[in-house]
């Protein structure tokens, strides 16, 4: 489970978090969504390890992460996919999904090699494009290689950074969709943050609704989809 | 015609130790975005240690093993105590130009060079002193001609092409290697990866210091050794980064025989004068037309 | 916004101060310290080229003691060949270094940190290989030596007695005091500005407009103008040669610049005061710790390269920055 304390992160002067707080059950899909600039990025990033914060805490099993390395954070069992589909486009798919596991390797080659097998079997077109360079994929096949590095590192709670941007709808849900798969079918802890509310919350457990750095809303993923009143006055539609 | 086997065997000769300096510059240029202007004096200092093995009457082949391991060791420790700390410092508005963040390095490693060098003349006194080759520098006997090509000569090109097919097996057979490559070229997402890139780069500038080492080793027993008679080595290592592509081990190897055909046949032809010009020549001429190199990759500069 | 007047109106204060507290000093010390404080007035000039190049605009140069060179040898060539007044020859080495600078600039436009570095350190020792290559006109190894001539009537009337010492320092003074007033001038006025927003941000300087090329090369040739001056006046001791300006030079400059402060020109000062007095400093040092000979040649080298990594680390913006902290941030640094 990930317990989110009054959570602080400021760059220069700005609050982009003033104070967050909620929960991420384990083995759920709990989605963080908000406007444009709402803190959201931020809060993944700052879970990650690649902002600290200034005050708070992140709880993790029952371990304040709050002062590990990113590495450090990544073996405690949290992987993230940063925004923007980030794979390395110099090396090669088959290289990409390699490095997600390469800390790993030395205690646990078999599993490894498991985990490798799995990634290809949920994103088969990546077995296709084994040995193409990143940079040459799709931003869907890119997509599906990044969410592929942060699963073959075995990870207990995955933070997913607006997995849909610049994706065709379609693709977009495909990934979504297979998401929700291997949360369901592996129990497998996912802290999604997506602009687009509508398929995040359709299928999702529990939403957080942020905006300018604070939680102003948190319910079952079911109530917040279906309240408008939240819906017009902090996602305008 | 002997003029030209001439150049062409010392430019073979020379340019395999360029390679080697441009090898190193390479590495650290790659692992960790510096180049590295103090490498040269790493290099000195470390075939210092050698050759005061070498007068204590240890075998040069102990005395090579152990420059090498010293050179590592350097290499780490300039990691280690000097760019870490720089780059984690954040919050000087000087380091926060744009100009300045590429800038800092540069003068900080200048830093370390003049400090190794006054080292080694502290320690070891500032005469130039001689070094031994391990393989005869007698010109090879074919038949009843003597080319003006030694075993040494030949023994450094193997080495260089050793090196070079080390370091590749390295970089894309095993799992550090990638881990280098993939931090050079997106620490964010390798350090998402779980990896800690300031240990990977750390082992980087090691490597490299084991690269300065083997050249610094390889050169002195034709330039001798004092604190400076390895200034020049480092712009030509420079230069032959620079036309091979400072990304590119392979652009290295080639871009340091290049600069030492270059340089032998201005010797041979011109005069040994016009060699500097002629350097300062091909490297403007490869920053305009080409700046990233015959084998380097252009970078994408982020707005 | 400081009207243009009282830009001009300070920086002659800070300028004239100058003037007058070095010659004052220049008449009551001995002619050793006659030199050395010459040797201030004169490396400062090319410590504030390197603080121009470098802090101002962002640009690294390996090369300002080989702009100084050419500086030297254009004003001795002008004396000796063509038997041009010595202050004639100190102005038209500004201009050919500066000409120089040009040349160098427009190559180092397109080039940056490390690139930059390492060709400018190829330039700084292919410019002395010149002099062997024309041995005839530029004298080789050994150089050219100029005639520093005897101080004119009107100023020994004025003074009494002038040693050879005081004489050179006395040139030194008023030029080093005029640059002085023009960096002053340079770095609070419109181009200081625009090239300092080029050091911070190019991408951002050219989207305001700005024309980064173009300002990138002026900064250039006016650093270079400022080092010829340098190097003409230090080759006004006597000699004009490779060994006058070594590479160790061109290094000296940076760390002197980089010690005492990047971005201040008051840094720029205590650098040179760093750099002419430490060496002696050490000496001292030694002889009262009766340190062997070979250590303390090599032991200014090795404070030098110490203080510029602890400068580097522990605090990048230098002494002088240090110092305006310790005077409550009143004054700030570029």
């Amino acid at each position: 489970m990930l317990e989110i304390k009054d959570l602080v992160t400021e760059f220069a002067s700005v609050r982009a978090l003033s104070g967050v707080s909620f929960t991420a059950a384990t083995g759920k899909i709990t989605t963080v969504i908000g406007a444009n600039g709402a803190g959201k990025s931020t809060l993944l990033r700052t879970i990650s390890g690649l902002e600290r914060c200034t005050q708070g805490a992140i709880i993790w099993e029952g371990l304040d992460v709050t002062k590990l390395s990113v590495e450090g954070i990544v073996r405690t069992g949290i992987a993230q996919v940063p925004e923007g589909h980030a794979v390395i486009s110099q090396l090669s798919v088959e290289e990409n999904i390699e490095l997600g596991a390469l800390f790993r390797k030395r205690k646990a080659s078999a599993d490894v090699a498991k985990s490798v097998k799995e990634v290809y079997e949920l994103f088969p077109i990546l077995r296709e494009r084994n040995s193409q360079m990143a940079g040459a994929l799709s931003g869907g096949e890119r997509q599906m290689l990044a969410i592929s590095r942060a699963l073959v590192s075995r990870p207990k709670l995955l933070l997913l950074d607006e997995p849909s941007l610049g994706l065709a709808p379609l693709i977009a849900e495909q990934i979504i969709n297979a998401i929700n798969e291997l949360c369901r079918s592996t129990g497998l802890t996912v802290l999604l943050v997506e602009q687009n509310a509508n398929t995040a919350l359709s299928v999702a457990d529990h939403g957080v609704l942020l905006a300018l750095g604070k939680v102003v809303a948190q319910m079952p993923a079911s109530e917040m989809i279906a309240d408008d009143s939240l819906r017009a006055a902090y996602l305008g539609y | 015609m002997t003029q030209f086997i001439t150049a062409f065997f010392s430019g073979s000769a020379h340019g395999a130790i360029y390679a080697l300096v441009s090898m190193g510059l390479v590495l650290v240029w790659r692992g960790a975005g510096v180049v590295n202007f103090a490498q040269m004096g790493q290099a000195m200092f470390t075939t210092y240690i050698a050759s005061q093995l070498i007068m204590h009457k240890y075998s040069y082949w102990i005395a090579f093993v152990i420059a090498l391991l010293a050179g590592a060791i350097l290499g780490a420790i300039v990691d280690f105590g000097l760019m870490r700390p720089l780059s984690a410092r954040k919050n000087s508005a000087l380091l926060n130009s744009e100009s300045m963040r590429t800038t800092i390095p540069v003068i900080a490693s200048l830093g370390v060079l003049g400090i190794l060098k006054a080292l080694a003349g502290i320690i070891w006194a500032g005469e130039e002193r001689g070094f031994p080759s391990p393989v005869s520098t007698n010109g090879i006997k074919i038949g009843t001609t003597t080319l003006a090509f030694t075993a040494f000569d030949l023994f450094v090109i193997g080495i260089v092409f050793i090196t070079l097919l080390l370091t590749t097996a390295f970089f894309t057979r095993t799992g550090m290697g990638l881990a280098m490559r993939a931090s050079a070229l997106n620490p964010e997402v390798t350090r998402l990866s779980g990896i800690r890139i300031n240990s990977v780069r750390t082992l980087s500038w090691a490597i490299s210091g084991v690269a300065s080492s083997l050249a610094g080793l390889l050169i002195t027993p034709s330039t001798n050794l004092s604190p400076n008679t390895l200034d020049l080595l480092l712009i030509v290592g420079f230069t032959a980064a620079v036309i091979g592509g400072l990304t590119s081990l392979v652009g290295a190897v080639v871009g340091g025989f290049a600069i030492g055909y270059v340089i032998s046949f201005v010797n041979v032809y011109s005069s040994p004068e016009n060699v500097f010009l002629a350097i300062l020549i091909f490297l403007m001429f490869m920053l305009f037309l080409r700046p990233q190199g015959i084998f380097g990759t252009k970078e994408v500069r982020r707005v | 916004m400081f009207s243009a007047r009282r830009i001009w109106l300070k920086s002659s204060l800070i300028a004239g101060l100058y003037f007058l507290g070095l010659f004052i000093l220049g008449k009551t010390l001995g002619a050793y310290n006659q030199t050395q404080l010459a040797s201030v007035a004169t490396l400062f000039i090319g410590v504030l080229s390197v603080t121009l190049l470098t802090g101002a605009s962002g640009q690294i140069s390996l090369g300002q003691g080989a702009i100084m060179a050419v500086g030297g040898y254009a004003a001795a060539l002008l004396v000796l060949n063509l038997g041009v007044s010595i202050w004639l020859a100190f102005i038209l080495a500004i201009v050919v270094a500066a000409i120089a600078g040009l040349f160098l600039g427009l190559a180092a436009a397109r080039l940056t940190g490390p690139y930059l570095a390492g060709t400018t350190l190829v330039i700084a020792l292919a410019i002395p290989t010149l002099a062997n290559r024309f041995e005839s006109t530029l004298g080789g190894d050994v150089g050219l030596s100029i005639d520093v001539g005897n101080p004119p009537m009107w100023l020994t009337k004025f003074l009494g007695d002038i040693g050879i010492e005081q004489w050179q320092l006395f040139v030194a003074i008023p030029f080093s005091a005029l640059t002085l007033f023009g960096v002053l001038n340079l770095s609070r006025s419109r181009s200081g500005r625009v090239w300092r927003a080029i050091r911070d941000n190019e991408v951002a300087a050219s989207l305001h407009g700005l024309n980064v090329q173009r300002n990138k090369v002026i900064a250039f040739v006016c650093a270079s103008g400022l080092a010829g001056l340098a190097g003409a006046l230090y080759g006004f001791r006597g000699i004009v040669g490779p060994s006058v300006y070594p590479i160790d030079l061109s290094l000296a400059l940076l760390t002197g610049a980089v010690i005492g402060g990047l971005r201040s020109i008051f840094g720029a000062l205590i650098g040179t005061i760093f750099i002419v007095f430490l060496p002696d400093l050490i000496g001292k040092v030694t002889s009262t710790f009766k340190v062997s000979e070979q250590v303390s040649n090599y032991l200014p080298a090795l404070v030098s390269g110490v203080l510029l990594l602890l400068t580097i680390v522990i605090n990048p913006a230098g002494l002088a920055a240090a110092s305006t902290h310790l005077l409550k941030g009143r004054h700030r640094t570029k």
